[in-house]
């Protein structure tokens, strides 16, 4: 095993800035976004490749999660949040266009929140969730889905003898990864995490950070957290944010290890934020 | 102050002004207190009073009972019930000819004397039948007549009695010695109804025999539908064939047989009749009230419960701002109507108009419409109806609010739409809390008193129900209505005020089961983890 610091699917060969992105899934150009008349995000450019895990880190406030949530439109239920300039695309459609469908947008892109929210409804039934919005009533598929995505979510182990147990009687970490089993259930192509590991203990947070390596090999991941070493241990690539700018962008290794941007440096190196 | 030069040099206690030895923090306390206790203090006597005042009516009503055996009115009765039945029958006749009338004179063009002419044999079956109760009828009278003297006999000797108990305890001797009073035999009282048996028997031989005839010669009667006509003679038959049980019950009956407590519990439970100020015997029976009561609320929950939730739902889940500053305070507003203003409402526009609206050509397929009376159960009812919305719209929209907001987000991160969302999420995790407010809503409308009392029609009946749902367009009488409106007119301590007393307990003890499941669930639902 390579030093959890550096993954290793990250070769030296490369090299540094700019970032070259390979089969870019998410490509973000000159984004501006407002909450109002406050002006959350400025000029972002940025892209996602797939089957990788792009973390964004900076400090409370920097517009990391409101970037993130742009990915699937759950700004949408904001009132007076917009985007001002700029474009999001996903394999090349503008998601912010009228015409698309906000539903289908989501089913293609799932998320996990900070804090675990399963339904008050049964462990099954969580994961069914998405399925059944779909019209989905096979029993022998349904349970398929179930077995696939908890296994996927490395929680079937531990909870296959009380499917029917309420979502709620488990762990917080049981919890989070249940929100990742109903997430994969729908096959997204990719996964948005919103701080997943906040209100996890230690252990809970090294099985999650487990899980997010396996489904790196399936899914796209992009992770918002405040946790550095999380983000040094998880992720590809990493962009740091401050004062909803985007201050550098590039492979974990050299975020951490040689960061070009002062201001990058400060932060990792736990001066400010 | 002069001991200002031997105080310490700095303060450590503070004199406080007193009154009465008390701090002014001990007076606002005790205040607080007193404000507390006082609630306490009155719900308990309220209790109290109510069921000192109401279960001795148990007492009096077996009493009442009694004297009903005791003076033969009960056996008059079942000789009274079977002349009723057959005057029911005789309406059977009347309605059969008023739908040949019609028929005649509408569509088959005829006058109405060739119409009549017609219906002839008719006629004359139906005076047939009329007149062989004749002979029946007159006994009935005759004997109601003896047992109303004997039921008065025995009251005024009981006034009497009273009278001189009283005159015995304010010590006026004399004067108690000189009220009269005798003891009513009751068993000497009763031989000429008893001795009519004979008649009776007579008289029902000849009922039976005739009635027999007729119900075979019904189907030949012509000018009428002869389907009509068989299913009248079938219930003719099924009419004598109740003969002798009546014919047994008569010869058991006995009237020293007493009357027993729960007899007299369940003559107001299971009673279908609350009669007062009777000639004859007064009944005190709340099931058409409760009936009554039960039915206008039915109909207030129907309208208010889809229009509470729903417009809770569309607040909560999917208006805009502007919207719930609008909606809110003008739903909320609903509540602060006076009732009396509501129920002036209901009789001079809702119940009009309703009215007019029954008589519409395309309702017609509506069972009982157009509508016979203008206050009813349904006019009544959707004002309730308009009362329990705010409640039920509060409480529903609190139980909605309470949805943490991140079941939301995720159920719209798999994909959902707003109503998949609010379908499959919002409304199963506030189910509880929408069911206690719906509850609550029961409680407030079965409790409301002026608008049922203005609204209703206030008659004292069970609806019919044979007629489907043509039932809930017919007047009725709640309990809350009538204990407004007879608790003025009753004598204190008098078994018809006892009567309503213990409605007021049925009452209470209804509202107490409704808030008390409520508050239940609603618990329930706030200890949820969520």
């Amino acid at each position: 095993m390579p030093s959890p610091l550096l993954p290793s699917s990250l070769g030296s060969a490369e090299g540094r800035n700019p970032p070259v992105v390979r089969r870019p899934v998410i490509e973000i150009a000159d984004l501006d976004f407002h909450y109002g008349t406050s002006q959350a995000l400025h000029d972002i450019s940025l892209s996602i490749a797939e089957k990788e895990v792009t973390a964004f880190i900076g400090p409370s406030g920097c517009g990391k999660s409101t970037l993130l949530r742009c990915l699937n439109r759950m700004n949408d239920l904001i009132d007076g949040a917009r985007i001002s300039r700029g474009a999001i695309r996903i394999r090349g459609v503008d998601i912010h266009q009228r015409d698309v469908e906000v539903m289908e947008l989501r089913k293609r892109v799932g998320m996990v929140f900070q804090k675990s929210n399963p339904f008050p409804k049964s462990i099954y039934e969580n994961v069914v969730y998405g399925l059944r919005l779909q019209g989905v009533r096979d029993k022998t598929r349904l349970d398929e889905a179930v077995e696939t995505s908890l296994r996927g979510a490395a929680l079937w182990d531990e909870v296959k003898d009380r499917l029917h147990a309420s979502g709620l009687s488990l762990s917080g970490g049981q919890q989070q990864r249940l929100c990742i089993a109903r997430t994969i259930a729908i096959e997204p192509e990719v996964i948005l995490m919103d701080e997943p590991c906040s209100a996890l203990d230690p252990i809970a947070t090294a099985k999650v950070e487990e899980l997010i390596h396996q489904l790196k090999l399936r899914y796209t991941i992009v992770i918002v957290t405040h946790n550095m070493q999380q983000a040094a241990r998880c992720s590809d690539r990493t962009a740091f944010f401050y004062l909803g700018k985007l201050i550098e962008f590039a492979p974990t290794k050299d975020i951490f290890m040689t960061p070009s941007n002062p201001q990058t440096e400060a932060y990792v190196s736990g001066r400010f934020g | 102050m002069a001991d200002t030069s031997k105080a310490p040099s700095f303060p450590i206690t503070k004199r406080r002004l007193r009154f009465f030895g008390l701090t002014s923090d001990e007076l606002v306390q005790l205040f607080f207190r007193g404000n507390a206790m006082v609630s306490v203090l009155v719900l308990a006597l309220i209790t109290l009073f109510l069921f000192r005042e109401g279960l001795e009516f148990f007492g009096q009503n077996q009493q009442n009972l009694q004297v009903y055996r005791r003076a033969g009115l009960d056996y008059v009765d079942h000789m009274r019930w079977q002349e009723q039945d057959h005057t029911a029958l005789n309406r059977y006749l009347l309605d059969v000819r008023m739908k040949v009338m019609a028929d005649l004179t509408g569509r088959g063009g005829l006058s109405v004397e060739a119409a009549n002419q017609r219906l002839e044999a008719f006629d004359q079956y139906s005076i047939r039948f009329d007149d062989a109760i004749a002979p029946l009828r007159g006994l009935v009278s005759e004997l109601s007549e003896t047992a109303s003297a004997i039921k008065t006999k025995y009251y005024i000797n009981e006034d009497k009695r009273t009278e001189r108990r009283q005159l015995l305890a304010a010590g006026r001797a004399d004067e108690a010695a000189r009220v009269e009073v005798i003891q009513v035999d009751f068993a000497r009282e009763l031989e000429p109804i008893l001795a009519s048996r004979d008649a009776y028997l007579a008289i029902n031989r000849d009922l039976a025999r005739e009635l027999q005839e007729l119900a075979s010669a019904a189907r030949a009667v012509p000018g009428v539908p002869v389907e009509r006509m068989d299913r009248f003679g079938t219930l003719v038959v099924q009419y004598v064939g109740g003969f002798p049980q009546i014919e047994q019950r008569l010869a058991t009956w006995d009237y020293r047989e007493d009357v027993s407590l729960l007899r007299s519990f369940s003559a107001f439970i299971f009673g279908r009749q609350w009669l007062t100020a009777s000639f004859w015997q007064d009944w005190y029976g709340v099931l058409p009230l409760f009936v009554g009561s039960l039915m206008v609320s039915m109909i207030a929950l129907t309208l208010a419960v889809p229009l509470g939730v729903g417009a809770a739902i569309y607040v909560n889940q999917i208006a805009s701002p502007t919207e719930q500053r609008l909606i809110k305070p003008c739903i909320e507003f609903i509540a602060a109507f006076p009732s009396v203003v509501l129920g002036f409402f209901g009789i001079a526009v809702l119940g009009e108009f309703l009215r007019s609206i029954s008589g519409a050509a395309w309702l017609d397929w509506v069972p009982g419409f157009p509508l016979a009376e203008r206050l009813n159960a349904l006019t009544a009812g959707c004002l309730l109806g308009l009362i329990a919305v705010p409640t039920i719209f509060t409480l529903a929209e609190d139980a909605l609010q309470n949805v943490p907001r991140s079941f939301k987000e995720a159920s719209f991160a798999l994909g959902a739409t707003r109503l998949q969302t609010i379908v499959r999420v919002i409304i199963p995790t506030a189910l509880s809390g929408i069911i206690s407010a719906v509850l609550l809503g029961l409680g407030r409308v079965i409790g409301e008193t002026m608008v049922v009392l203005l609204c209703a029609g206030n008659r004292i009946e069970i609806p019919d129900f044979t007629a489907g749902i043509a039932a809930f367009f017919q007047p009725v009488h709640t309990m809350t209505g009538i204990i407004a409106q007879e608790m003025g007119e009753v004598v204190r301590g008098e078994i018809h005020y006892r009567a309503l007393f213990v409605v007021g307990i049925v009452l209470f003890f209804l509202s107490l089961t409704i808030n008390f499941t409520a508050q239940k669930i609603l618990r329930r639902y706030r200890q949820q983890p969520l």
